[in-house]
């Protein structure tokens, strides 16, 4: 089965497409079969940063039918071992999928068969948003270190966790938890999540438990990218430590990636920046910060979001 | 999880119940850098009321605990309600920081050097680096060992004259602030040293907090 990277984090131009593209690169150079996919439907141009300008075919011929398998879209890339599922779509196809498209879309994703699959997640928190990130293995926040950027991975982090709790407890159990919550709590429980788990506890100790297990489940990352030679170099650590603290939630940061303008020369290129300027600093870290994950992740099984 | 508002003093510090004051003090430090007020990694995530409401409990907490009376008592009503399992005989135990003051040591007879006083402020007064060093904004704890080792005086001798343990005088001379010694304790220390040397205590005093201030 393969292994689901998603690279996500609400704000758009933070870096997750170049991430995505480049620590695609890295893990086919070390052998492994990687697919990657933009799922980006509304800005995908995930095939620009490996370097492939048009694609012939993308996920859009699978949701309208007109290819019969999600495998039938996939591209094989330039980079030996890399294949890339796009997600541009013609102007006819709507960008916005409908819940049975994102259904049938995840369970053929679940389906493929590649050592790494990393999926490159649009901006924004919409249910669509979160449930992509959330079908991954492990799920890849990236911001820059600006409070702005840092502002949307909370918020992204808020909605997953609610949307977490949504999934366990099925609707009708939601709401009458989430109104007795509120009830309680007054507007806290919007701001607040883990009160509202701890009311949930309290109301009911068994289905508490449960949603505290697959709470626990959760298992974020967090790149930092864009840093600046004046930047707090600690931020990354800091706000893992704040989700810890307060959300019980599992984060770990993986590295720090440096702001370089060779970044925006590989893309006016069109060319792969790990292979354009392989000895630049940024270069370094992107390896560092795929070693890390490599190694974190080692020894953790596939956790089914969809059959869960 | 328990939530925030439920932690002990010690949960809330992530620190455990046995750990002496050097490490509730950097404890505290690590988390009063994280809700700061210019700290970009909380400044969403909470609003300005909850992120008052958390540094004022983790300062309380700090407050009760850096306290060996207060940590005492605090502790004793732990154990009241169930929090700790027993009572911390804290200062017994045997992770009890070794005492700051040196006074069971026994004396060392040649160690004792006589001074005289005149002659130490004279030596001083005459020299051109340790008059520099005093006319600065910021005295730093190297300066304060450049003085020392220009008047040829050892880091034992002094020591060993004013009962502070010598790991102590090293941390300041050696500006080890990640050690984050109390600052009512710093002063002390460099109020003793400043005397045995006969250099004016305020003097070096300012420049010193005046250092220690801008590193914040
Ligand atoms: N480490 C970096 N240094 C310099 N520029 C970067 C870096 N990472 C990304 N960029 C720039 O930011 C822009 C947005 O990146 P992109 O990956 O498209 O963001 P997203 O997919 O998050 O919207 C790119 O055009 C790229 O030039
Ligand atoms: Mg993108």
């Amino acid at each position: 089965m393969s292994q689901i990277w998603s690279i996500g984090g609400g704000k758009g131009g933070t870096g997750k497409s170049f991430i995505a593209g480049n620590l695609g690169i890295l893990l086919a150079k070390e052998g492994y079969k990687t697919l990657l996919i933009d799922v980006d439907f509304g800005a995908a141009n995930l095939h620009t940063i490996i370097g492939i300008s048009k694609p012939e075919r993308s996920i859009s011929d699978f949701l309208n039918r007109r290819l019969a398998t999600l495998d039938e879209t996939v591209l094989s890339t330039p980079i030996p071992n890399l294949y890339l599922i796009s997600g541009a779509m013609n102007n006819l196809d709507i960008a916005n999928l409908t819940h049975q498209q994102k259904i049938k879309l995840l369970r053929n994703i679940a389906r493929l068969s590649y050592d790494y699959i990393l999926l490159d997640i649009g901006a924004g928190t919409s249910f669509n948003t979160i449930d992509y990130f959330m079908i991954a293995d492990s799920g890849i926040f990236v911001t820059t270190p600006e409070p702005t950027s840092i502002e949307n991975v909370y918020r992204f982090i808020r909605s997953a966790y609610f949307r977490k709790i949504h999934h366990v407890l099925k609707a009708h159990d939601f709401r009458t938890l989430a109104d007795e919550a509120e009830r309680q709590n007054g507007n806290a429980t919007v701001s607040n999540p883990e009160i509202l788990l701890h009311v949930i506890k309290e109301l009911d100790p068994e289905k508490g438990d449960i949603v505290e297990k697959a709470l626990r489940t959760l298992d974020f990352k967090l790149i930092l990218n864009q840093v600046r030679k004046q930047d707090n170099p600690n931020i990354g650590e800091l706000i893992c430590k704040i989700i810890e603290r307060h959300l019980a939630l599992k984060m770990s940061f993986i590295g720090n990636l440096s702001f370089d303008d060779h970044v925006h020369n590989s893309v006016c290129k069109k060319l792969p920046f790990v292979d354009l300027y392989p000895y630049t600093r940024t270069a370094l870290d992107l390896r560092e910060c795929c070693k890390n994950h490599l190694s974190i992740n080692k020894d953790k099984t596939s956790v089914q979001y969809l059959t869960a | 999880m328990k939530l925030y508002q439920e932690k002990n003093n010690y949960e809330l510090l992530e620190i455990h119940p046995d750990v002496a004051p050097t490490e509730i003090r950097h404890a505290y430090k690590i988390l009063f850098d994280l809700y700061q007020d210019e700290s970009i990694a909380t400044y969403s995530f909470f609003s300005e009321k909850e992120r008052k409401e958390i540094l004022s409990s983790l300062e309380k907490a700090y407050l009760t605990l850096i306290d060996p009376e207060s940590r005492k008592l605090y502790d004793r009503d732990l154990v009241g309600i169930g929090g700790l399992e027993e009572e911390r005989t804290y200062s017994n135990h045997k992770k009890n920081p070794s005492s700051i003051y040196d006074f069971k040591k026994t004396h060392v007879q040649g160690l004792v050097t006589i001074r005289d006083p005149e002659e130490l402020k004279y030596r001083a007064s005459q020299n051109p680096v340790i008059q520099n060093i005093l006319d600065q904004d910021t005295i730093t704890g190297r300066d304060i060992k450049k003085i020392r080792t220009e008047l040829k005086i050892t880091l034992e001798e002094i020591a060993e004259a004013t009962k502070v343990r010598i790991e102590m005088l090293r941390i300041i001379e050696e500006d080890n602030q990640e050690l984050f010694l109390p600052m009512v304790y710093m002063t002390g220390f460099l109020k003793s040293y400043a005397r045995y040397l006969q250099l004016d205590e305020v003097v070096i005093l300012d420049g010193f907090i005046k250092y220690i201030d801008k590193g914040k």
